[in-house]
């Protein structure tokens, strides 16, 4: 029932990640532009590290059976989940600190800034820091522009902190309830995220040339 | 009040927005009239009028021995793309 349960809230996870990844990566075919390319990368990040775990949790219960799952295939989806969020955050620094060039600081320079840990409680905390950026980031821009949207996304990413801070709690209690008070907390977030999206009036261009 | 940096694609939705919604006659825009509403340099709009009727979003008329440019069908559908996308980066408070 436990396993069911993480199975569900990972998959949710898994379909809200790759339905907002899909949107910015039609964005960014017809634009071309940067941010939506970014905004891709961290999206389908935030799904596969999701699906990664959900799938390790399925193939635990209906395959290997022994009651719990590897810890290694837990740290890797959350490790990839981090690369999205680091992508979001990275996004807003770009505009706030590096307010010019393109394709150089899309890739290249996160390469160069993220650190490579794989222990599970660094990741998560690495995480932390990212979404409290990110969130942060966004609420100065709702205050700015003022749209709703904005703070649906900007709670999104709160609780997707939150979630991952109860998550990097849960690593020093891990049989109580917080790993999936963290789990549900993120997938509010990343129903939060989808709010405004859902909203948004995207039709299907075929524009595919490079501006 | 500090300056808001303008990306790459905004300019781009400015000219275009200009040429479909504001051209002075049927003819289209000149390229000075552009310069001054979509405020671009001489060399930058060049090279980005360029594009953008190479990509078929501008059509190139001339008048009076002027070129002069209108939005294509294809560059009003970009367009509304363009705002679709703009509104959906903007929610994650990001510009594209």
């Amino acid at each position: 029932m436990e396993f069911v349960f993480e199975i569900i809230l990972n998959l949710i996870g898994f379909v809200v990640g790759l339905a907002i990844g899909i949107l910015s990566r039609i964005g960014f075919k017809n634009t071309g532009s940067p941010t939506l390319f970014r905004l891709t990368i961290a999206f389908l990040s935030i799904s596969i590290g999701f699906g990664a775990v959900g799938a390790g949790y399925m193939i635990e219960s209906l395959v290997i059976r022994s009651g719990e799952i590897e810890s290694w295939v837990q740290t890797l989806g959350i490790g990839i989940q981090t690369i999205g969020y680091f992508f979001i955050a990275f996004s807003h620094s770009i505009k706030s600190f590096f307010p010019k060039s393109r394709y150089f600081r899309s890739i290249i320079v996160p390469l160069f800034v993220i650190p490579g840990n794989s222990i599970e409680h660094i990741i998560r905390s690495i995480s932390f820091i990212l979404l409290i950026y990110g969130t942060i980031e966004t609420i100065m821009s709702y205050m700015e522009s003022k749209k709703s949207g904005t703070i649906f996304v900007a709670s999104g990413l709160g609780l997707l902190a939150l979630g991952e801070f109860l998550g990097w709690y849960s690593v020093l209690f891990p049989e109580s309830v917080l790993y999936f008070i963290s789990i549900s907390t993120k997938i509010v977030g990343l129903g939060a995220l989808f709010v405004p999206i859902s909203r948004v009036p995207l039709m299907g261009m075929k524009h595919g040339g490079s501006l | 009040m500090a300056a808001v940096y303008r990306t790459h694609m905004s300019i781009i939705g400015d000219i275009l927005t200009t040429t479909r919604d504001e051209i002075p006659d049927e003819t289209g825009a000149s390229v000075t009239y552009l310069i001054r509403k979509a405020n671009v340099s001489h060399a930058r709009i060049s090279k980005i009028l360029e594009t953008l009727v190479q990509q078929g979003l501008l059509e190139q008329t001339n008048s009076d021995r002027a070129c002069k440019y209108k939005i294509s069908p294809r560059g009003r559908e970009f367009l509304q793309a363009y705002r679709g996308f703009r509104e959906f980066a903007e929610n994650f408070g990001l510009r594209i």
